[in-house]
Order: C-alpha cells, then sequence, then structure tokens
C-alpha cells in the first residue's frame, strides 16, 4: 500500500488547520454561509436533510487495517457508530457536527486520509477494480498509475475550478469491473505489439440526466505519456467546456456536441503542442510509489483444501458463500473474499464500528492486513489463503456479514436517497429493503444467478441505475415518490444503457413489478443465459407485456 | 424575480453548528418541531421571512427557506415527504433523529 512522503504528510496537515481555521471563523461569524459553503465542500463537507454529512476518499478502494480501524474511531467517537461505503469506493458519515469536523480531518490525516477531492468541480478521487494487484486477469496493476494521478490532480492550479466535477476510473483487466465506460475518462491498460505497456482512453461517459457511455479517443498511450495526455484532455475540456449551465457542463457534454471525433482531434493537438515539455515524473518517484504495490508475498498452496470441499459438501450456506462472494487469487492456493454489506433488509454499503473494526482484525489475521472498497458498496479481503475459508466465513457470520449474495439480485447498488441527501427525489434504501426480503431464499437467488439491480434516488444517478441489468429510478411526482423500472443497463466492458420500460410504480408496484421481470426472464432463458444475455436477446417487449399487463 | 410559493408555508433552515432541521416557530425562536412553527400565506409571506432572517442571524441558523405546510388536527406539518423526512429523520433508521425524541441527540 502506499505511504506518505513527507510532502503529503505536510500538504494534509497544513489543510486540515487551514480548516480549522475557517471553521472557527465561520463559527464566529468572521465568514458568512455564503463564503463558508465552498471552502467546506472542499473539504468533503456537505449540509444534506439531516445532518452535515463528511465524505472521506479511500483512494482506488484500498486501505490498510489501521485506516479501517480509524474509520471505525470516527463513527464511534463523532457520529452515530456506522459509516456509509459509496459507489465511488469512500466512505459517508451522516452525522458529523460543524465543530468536530476538523478534529475528524486530523484523525483522518494521522492514518494517511483525507477528504479532499470528495467534493467540487475538480478531479475526483480516482477510481479503479477492486481486484487490483490480485487478480490474475490483469495486464498490470493500475493502481500506481491511480495513485499518480492522485498526486498530479490534487490541489492541480489549472484543473481545480473546472466547468464541473471530474471523474477517472482506471482498470488494468480486460473484465471492466470499474465501469470505466460510465466516467469522464475511462482508463484500461493496455498492451501494444511490442509489449510495451499502455493505456486505450475513453472520454465522455457519465450517468445524470444524460447518460452517456464514453467513447475511446486513442487506442494506445505509452505509461510515459499518460499524464501529459490526461493534461491535453481536461485542458481542451477547461477551456471549451460549459460553463452556462450546470446541466450541460460535463465533458461529456462537450464531446458529444463536438464530436468524437473532433475532441479527439483537439486532444490531440494540444498533446503535439505541449508533449515536447512533459510532465517529468522523476524515475525515482515512479519506482518509489510502484514499490508500495508490489506483488504480495504469498507462498505458493495447493489450490484444493480438504477441509474446504468438506465444508463445502455439508453446508449449503458456505456453499453458496464459495460460489458467489470468493474468486481466484492471481497466487494458486489463495482467493479474494467479498465480503457482503448487503444483509437481507439492510442497508445498502452501511457497516457499524463494531464490523468495521471486525474486518480490520480480519484482514490482519487473513489479507495483510489489506481490505478494498468495491463501486459495489461491498468490501474485499484481497490476499486469503483457500484454507482459512472456513475460519473466516465463520468469523463474518457471527457478525452479520456472511451474506453469500455477491453478484445476484439482493446483491443491490442503492444511493442515501431521500432517507439522507437533499438532492434526492424519492427513498432508494427502503426499495432496497423490500426486493432484497422477496427475494430472501438463497436457492431462488442462484436459481436466477447473476443479476445487477442498482437505485437511485433522483437523476443524479449515484445509486448507477443507467447500468444496471434492472435499473430503478426514484422520481417526485406532486410530492409522492415513484418508481421508473429501466432494463438493460450494464457497466462493464460491454457498457450498456438501461432503457425505461413504461410508465412508474409506487414503493410496493416496483417490487411486484421486478419479481415479474424475474419470472418472464426465468421463462424465457436458454441454457447457461445470465439474465442480461435473455433481455439483449428477446428485447423489451416480453417484459413490457408481462409487467404492464399484470399491473 | 422569484415566484412567491402559493398557498400556506412554514419556514426551515438548519442549524449552523449540527446541520439539524429546524422550523421558525410561532415564538421567534428555532424549534426541531414542526407543530410548533408558524405559518403565512400570500401577502404575510415577506414579513414572516424577514422576521425568521433576523432570528436566523442571532441563532446561528443558515438557508431558511419556505416549505409548503399542510394542516393537521390543530396543527401544521411540513406537506411534502423531503420535508417530513428532514422534521423526522430517516425513514430507515428509525432509532436516529427527531423522530426518537425532540431532543435525541441530548440523550
Amino acid at each position: 500500500m502506499y505511504a506518505y512522503d513527507p510532502y503529503d504528510k505536510e500538504i494534509v496537515n497544513t489543510r486540515v488547520e487551514e480548516f480549522r481555521d475557517q471553521v472557527n471563523r465561520r463559527l464566529s461569524g468572521e465568514l458568512t454561509e455564503e463564503e463558508f459553503r465552498p471552502l467546506r465542500l472542499m473539504n468533503g463537507l456537505y449540509l444534506q436533510l439531516h445532518a452535515y454529512m463528511l465524505r472521506v476518499a479511500i483512494p482506488y478502494g484500498t486501505l490498510s487495517s489501521v485506516q479501517m480501524r480509524r474509520l471505525a474511531l470516527i463513527a464511534r467517537k463523532y457520529d452515530k457508530g456506522y459509516g456509509h461505503f459509496t459507489t465511488r469506493q469512500n466512505i459517508q458519515y451522516n452525522w458529523p457536527k460543524l465543530v468536530d469536523t476538523p478534529d475528524i480531518l486530523l484523525d483522518l490525516a494521522d492514518v494517511e486520509m483525507h477528504a479532499i477531492q470528495t467534493s467540487g468541480n475538480c478531479i475526483r478521487n480516482v477510481t479503479t477494480d477492486q481486484f487490483s494487484g490480485a487478480t490474475a486477469d490483469e495486464i498490470a496493476d493500475p493502481r500506481p498509475y491511480a495513485e499518480l494521478i492522485r498526486q498530479w490532480s490534487t490541489f492541480h492550479p489549472e484543473f481545480s475550478f473546472l466547468p464541473r466535477k471530474f471523474k477517472i476510473a482506471i482498470t488494468g483487466a480486460p473484465s471492466d469491473r470499474a465501469a470505466v465506460k460510465w466516467h469522464d475518462i475511462g482508463l484500461v491498460v493496455r498492451k501494444n505489439d511490442a509489449g510495451d505497456i499502455g493505456f486505450e482512453v475513453l472520454v465522455g461517459g457519465g450517468m445524470g440526466r444524460t447518460p452517456v457511455i464514453a467513447k475511446t479517443i486513442r487506442d494506445f498511450i505509452p505509461e510515459a505519456d499518460l499524464l501529459g495526455y490526461l493534461e491535453a484532455i481536461l485542458r481542451v475540456y477547461n477551456e471549451q467546456g460549459r460553463r452556462d449551465n450546470k446541466y450541460k457542463a460535463r465533458i461529456k457534454i462537450l464531446v458529444e456536441a463536438l464530436g468524437s471525433d473532433t475532441f479527439a482531434d483537439l486532444v490531440e493537438k494540444e498533446w503535439q503542442t505541449t508533449r515536447h515539455h512533459p510532465i517529468d515524473v522523476p524515475e525515482a518517484e515512479i519506482k518509489r510509489i510502484e514499490a508500495f504495490f508490489a506483488p504480495p508475498p504469498l507462498e505458493v498452496l495447493p489450490e484444493q483444501d480438504p477441509a474446504v470441499d468438506e465444508l463445502a459438501a455439508n453446508n449449503f450456506l458456505f456453499h453458496a458463500f464459495l460460489k458467489n462472494n470468493v474468486r481466484p487469487h492471481k497466487v494458486p492456493g489463495h482467493v479474494n473474499v467479498t465480503i457482503s454489506l448487503k444483509p437481507h433488509g439492510g442497508i445498502p454499503g452501511d457497516a457499524t464500528d463494531a464490523q468495521m473494526d471486525l474486518v480490520a482484525d480480519l484482514a490482519d489475521t487473513y489479507s495483510l492486513g489489506e481490505i478494498r472498497v468495491s463501486h459495489e458498496q461491498n468490501l474485499i479481503l484481497p490476499h486469503v489463503a483457500r484454507r482459512d475459508l472456513p475460519e473466516l466465513y465463520e468469523a463474518l457470520s457471527r457478525s452479520g456479514l456472511g451474506t453469500a449474495n455477491v453478484g445476484l439480485i439482493s446483491d443491490i447498488i442503492a444511493c442515501p436517497g431521500l432517507d439522507y441527501c437533499a438532492l434526492a427525489n424519492a427513498r432508494s434504501i427502503p426499495i432496497a429493503q423490500n426486493l432484497a426480503k422477496r427475494f430472501d431464499d438463497i436457492t431462488r437467488l442462484q436459481d436466477i444467478g447473476e443479476l445487477k439491480v442498482k437505485i437511485s434516488g433522483c437523476i443524479n444517478s449515484c445509486g448507477h441505475h443507467h447500468a444496471g441489468h434492472i435499473g430503478i429510478l426514484g422520481v417526485d411526482r406532486k410530492g409522492e415518490e415513484v418508481y421508473q423500472l429501466l432494463l438493460g443497463g450494464s457497466g462493464a466492458e460491454d457498457a450498456s444503457k438501461a432503457q425505461i420500460l413504461g410508465p412508474g410504480f409506487d414503493e410496493n408496484g416496483i417490487v411486484d413489478a421486478v419479481e415479474t421481470v424475474v419470472a418472464v426472464y426465468l421463462g424465457e432463458r436458454q441454457d447457461g443465459e445470465k439474465f442480461l444475455e435473455t433481455y439483449r436477446r428477446i428485447g423489451a417487449d416480453p417484459f413490457k407485456e408481462a409487467v404492464y399487463e399484470a399491473h | 424575480m422569484a415566484k412567491k410559493p402559493v398557498g400556506p408555508q412554514m419556514i426551515l433552515a438548519n442549524c449552523l453548528r449540527e446541520g439539524r432541521a429546524l422550523f421558525f416557530g410561532r415564538d421567534g425562536a428555532w424549534h426541531a418541531e414542526p407543530a410548533l412553527a408558524d405559518v403565512a400565506e400570500g401577502d404575510g409571506l415577506d414579513a414572516l421571512m424577514a422576521k425568521a432572517r433576523a432570528f436566523a442571524d442571532a441563532n446561528n441558523v443558515i438557508d431558511p427557506v419556505f416549505i409548503p405546510a399542510e394542516q393537521k388536527d390543530d396543527h401544521y406539518y411540513p406537506a411534502h415527504i423531503k420535508h417530513v423526512m428532514q422534521a423526522k429523520g430517516p425513514s430507515v433508521r428509525p432509532d436516529l433523529g427527531y423522530q426518537v425524541s425532540p431532543d435525541w441527540e441530548r440523550r
């Protein structure tokens, strides 16, 4: 894992003291609310329905056990004993007091964390594959590049006041688990014919009220040119992106307006102009960063373990856990374990302080002290020996963290919605809870198979409904919560936009409608076909007929 | 010029220190309980907001806005679900928020 150098420490600590001064000046009345608002937002502090909300960055979703314990401490000491892991691999606290926030930031800085780049029109926290560095299917671990982008983008003077917020995601594997095509810039690690590492560069993806899938503007940019090319993209956007209308200000609107070819030409021109003055990252610094992400020192172990096989044969729930929550590591005899934060009836993405402490302890015991956060709002122990799975599963199950539903219909992404968020129009969490309860039977869940449900409480799409195999969007119709049903989206390498099926439903009707959609799928699927494959083969009509006939 | 809200309105704001939702009361103070809120409509709105702003600045209360109110029994309450949520707390955490009690944070 990356460790701060003296420069990192200094800028984070300086920022904490600067914010402490700003809070004090606000509380004394020296600063007006209008003056203070942009300052608090630059430190991840929002004002939501019931209280302030502090969004803490978890760069590229990687945490140490020490950092996780600190997140637990903050939940206990300053909040209400829990935190919410988000679709941007961050954590949000829902109840901090303004006066406490400088101390929270100081506690975070102590473990090399902060809330910078979690708000405002800057380059936000870079996200990536939750299995980075621990999966056999990647060309290269994307985290050293993500860290380099973090260092380049933090407090970048030219890009601190962009037309709108700007999100970059990077994957090192062809299987896209970071939804890169739904980002302002998506980077896919590629190897050229000469065997050199570089990146396919996609631009102009995004959700919100105008969902757009990013387009490739360069098939391969060598790794040495990455920052220079990113700078050229940002410069074109900063100069030409709209600032007159916040709903038209994202880069996707500019790319759509110009056409991706024209946009690519502008970037190329800018890059050719500036590439002779490259952003010169010293080789020693690159080596320093890479060393933090060296392959984990794991012993090669047998792929099979008799105790694991025996428990799987005798314990149906462990068998399901093995099938759904466990995937192979790049080192034989090891696995990545996904800890579902989607207990049936629970709040997607929420974890109590005790659960966070437990995950930290389990990471120390079984995963080299390392934890990941996925954009699907789950936690991952990336480096677990297969032989340790029975013990680990037992410990997780005792604490309500053993739900064996990863990738299944109850592993639902849901934004905080109208239960917490000032922007929301409808509640998301109760819909997720009711759906999970409706599909509570593990045998049924497994029979349905992979099915990604994603719920947003407003058009801003923090719940990724556009990318859901089944997407649900909550809207406000004359003060009533109404839920639209969308089908056919994907956030993976085969990205697609979900389409609205028809008129919306009330909170009970939407659960019935999803059940009808699932029934149509089960009736129509061919051997081994997943939900999305069936949908793409038969189209929306059979689903539409069944849903609205039954409604 | 912004359109004046239609129908009975109350004023909702946030406490600067804690961020909690507060309603401008008939007694000129800020309360967590919407039943204590002052209500006006039509020509009375400007006077109510002027009074609330004066009390907001003096009490570290921020961002006062009109919200629609509806009468139930003898009191007015927020009409829109968003403001109902603000008055109570998250529906998915009935152990948190003012639905527990008006002074739940201090208990």
